[in-house]
């Protein structure tokens, strides 16, 4: 315990007597730290956009001109029995014309010059949530596109497979940005403490001839690699904050329908993040530290 | 309490010590001496295992110095005080705090730590330069401070390299005095040195080498 006490008091004189070494791993730590969590803030909306759109998001199936009944009722047990769909609801011609009468207004009145309804009757089906991605969605259309009676399946394809990509790729980037970003970590604070070391390898030297253990010698070195985790943490996370709020204000000023799609600050994925930077900043310094020989 | 049998030290392929067997038995107030370069300090060395022996045993208070595992040798280093013929003392503390460097290791509480060095800090007449830095004393007062952190603990073994290496005679005198009250105590005290004046009279072993062997054990 006292041991602990005193190489808490060794790092923190340390860390204050070199402190513009250590102002400088701290803050290219949280640059690090920054752009880690920059990525997640991103691609942790885009995902949110993603879902509060795929919410709507259906495949409309038409159906062929003057089908009966029968096949009808075959096609919407098909569907009703589909483990994949979360919905469906059959929308048949005349309620297919009430609904474009009712988006049309007075304009509607141009859809008398039709002796008989021209709208097909059609299926809405959601996909379940898990399966909206694009391969699956089209591979769901082609299916039913075969299915006797089905005229043609729409579904917004675009859309769905650009927004998807984009987040697929912000999350392979995110994972490779911040491993090198993590890796970057440790050796930035490998090389401050490897400084510091060889700048009191006289000292240490003495220390172990004194009868110094290599707990008593080592402690110091590693409190003072986590201190520089956890100083660049704090500063990365006065930082983001600083920049969300920053970002919302403004944005929101004329395009106040942001927060809606904007998630609040990424607590629960920024948290481990600098966890994880704390802990390759310890990581750094036990390596710097290395084996203590006798 | 110190025990050399058939002791064999290289350095690459120069032999330095070659077939010594020595005992320093507990209580004793012995001296190497010996030509420069003879090996004193290389003796000095592997009694707390900064050299190893290339051939031959090694005992220092019970520990076998051929077995010692190397988590094990800071506990043998607590039994014994050195003091270095470069002094080894740290610039950036003052001299209570180099003092105190030696029972802090030990993880010894604070407030013993601030009695016992003030208390030794009295013994060899440094109180009242306790707050100094090493490189604004007198290199008699450095060896000073020297002697007061190898003694702090209360070691079992004190070994001094060269204690009056370039002191005048009345300071060596004081210096002398200040190992045998220590040996006085109960501590085993090796002097090395080629000052004859420290062991001339003194009634003690004297230990001499020469080209890498005992020559010849007198009494001082
Ligand atoms: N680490 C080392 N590597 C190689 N040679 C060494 C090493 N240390 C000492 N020597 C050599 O071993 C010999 C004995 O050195 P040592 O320091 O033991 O002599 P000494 O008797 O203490 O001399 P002095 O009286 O000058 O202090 C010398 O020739 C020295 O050059
Ligand atoms: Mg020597």
């Amino acid at each position: 315990m006292r041991i602990l006490i005193y190489a808490a008091a060794t790092a923190l004189k340390s860390l204050w007597h070199e402190k513009w070494i250590n102002l400088l791993a701290v803050l290219s730590i949280s640059i690090g730290l920054l752009i880690i969590s920059a990525f997640l803030t991103i691609s942790q909306n885009l995902d949110s956009v993603l879902k509060r759109w795929s919410k709507d998001f259906g495949l409309i199936v038409y159906l062929n001109e003057g089908l009966n009944r029968e096949t009808e009722d075959i096609l919407r047990d098909f569907f009703q029995h589909d483990s994949d769909l979360a919905s469906v609801k059959y929308i048949s011609k005349d309620q297919a014309l009430q609904d474009l009468r009712k988006i049309m207004g007075k304009q509607s009145l141009a859809l008398e010059v039709f002796e008989n309804n021209p709208l097909p009757a059609s299926f809405e089906l959601t996909l379940k949530r898990e399966l909206l991605n694009p391969v699956l969605v089209e591979r769901k259309a082609a299916e039913i596109r075969h299915l006797t009676g089905v005229e043609d399946v729409q579904y917004g394809e675009k859309w769905l497979s650009s927004l998807s990509t984009l987040a697929n790729t912000m999350k392979v980037s995110a994972i490779f940005l911040g491993s090198a970003i993590f890796i970057a970590i440790a050796f930035i604070t490998y090389s401050t403490i490897k400084i510091f070391f060889y700048r009191r390898k006289d000292e240490i030297e003495t220390l172990k001839l004194l009868g110094a253990t290599r707990t008593f010698i080592r402690l110091p070195f590693l409190l003072e690699g986590l201190l520089i985790g956890l100083l660049a943490s704090i500063v990365s996370s006065l930082g983001l904050f600083g920049i969300y709020s920053l970002i919302m204000n403004k944005i929101s000023e004329f395009l106040p329908s942001i927060n809606i799609i904007m998630t609040p600050l990424p607590i629960k994925t920024y948290f481990p993040a600098i966890l994880a930077g704390t802990f390759m900043s310890f990581i750094g310094s036990i390596i710097a530290v290395g084996k203590i020989r006798y | 309490m110190i025990h050399f049998t058939s002791v064999s030290k290289f350095y690459d392929t120069d032999i330095v010590l070659k077939d010594i067997s020595l005992t320093i038995n507990k209580g004793e107030l012995a001296f190497v001496t010996g030509p420069s370069g003879v090996g004193k300090t290389t003796l000095l060395k592997l009694i707390y295992c900064a050299e190893r022996p290339d051939e031959g045993e090694i005992v220092v208070a019970g520990w076998d110095l051929k077995k010692i595992k190397q988590s094990a040798i800071p506990f043998l280093r607590r039994n014994v005080g050195i003091v270095f013929q470069d002094f080894r003392l740290l610039a950036n503390k003052t001299v209570s705090e180099n003092v105190a460097l030696a029972l802090r290791i030990h993880d010894m509480h604070p407030h013993e730590i601030k009695e016992h060095v003030s208390e030794v800090l009295k013994e060899v007449k440094l109180k009242h330069k306790e707050s100094t830095y090493p490189y604004h004393l007198s290199g008699g007062e450095q060896q000073r401070v020297v002697i007061a952190r190898a003694m702090v603990s209360k070691p079992a073994v004190l070994l001094a390299d060269e204690p009056t290496g370039n002191l005048d005679t009345e300071t060596s005198e004081t210096i002398m005095n200040l190992f045998k009250e220590i040996n006085a105590r109960g501590t085993t005290v090796l002097i090395a040195t080629h000052n004859d004046a420290l062991f001339h009279g003194t009634g003690r072993r004297v230990i001499y080498l020469k080209e890498a062997q005992i020559e010849r054990e007198v009494v001082g």
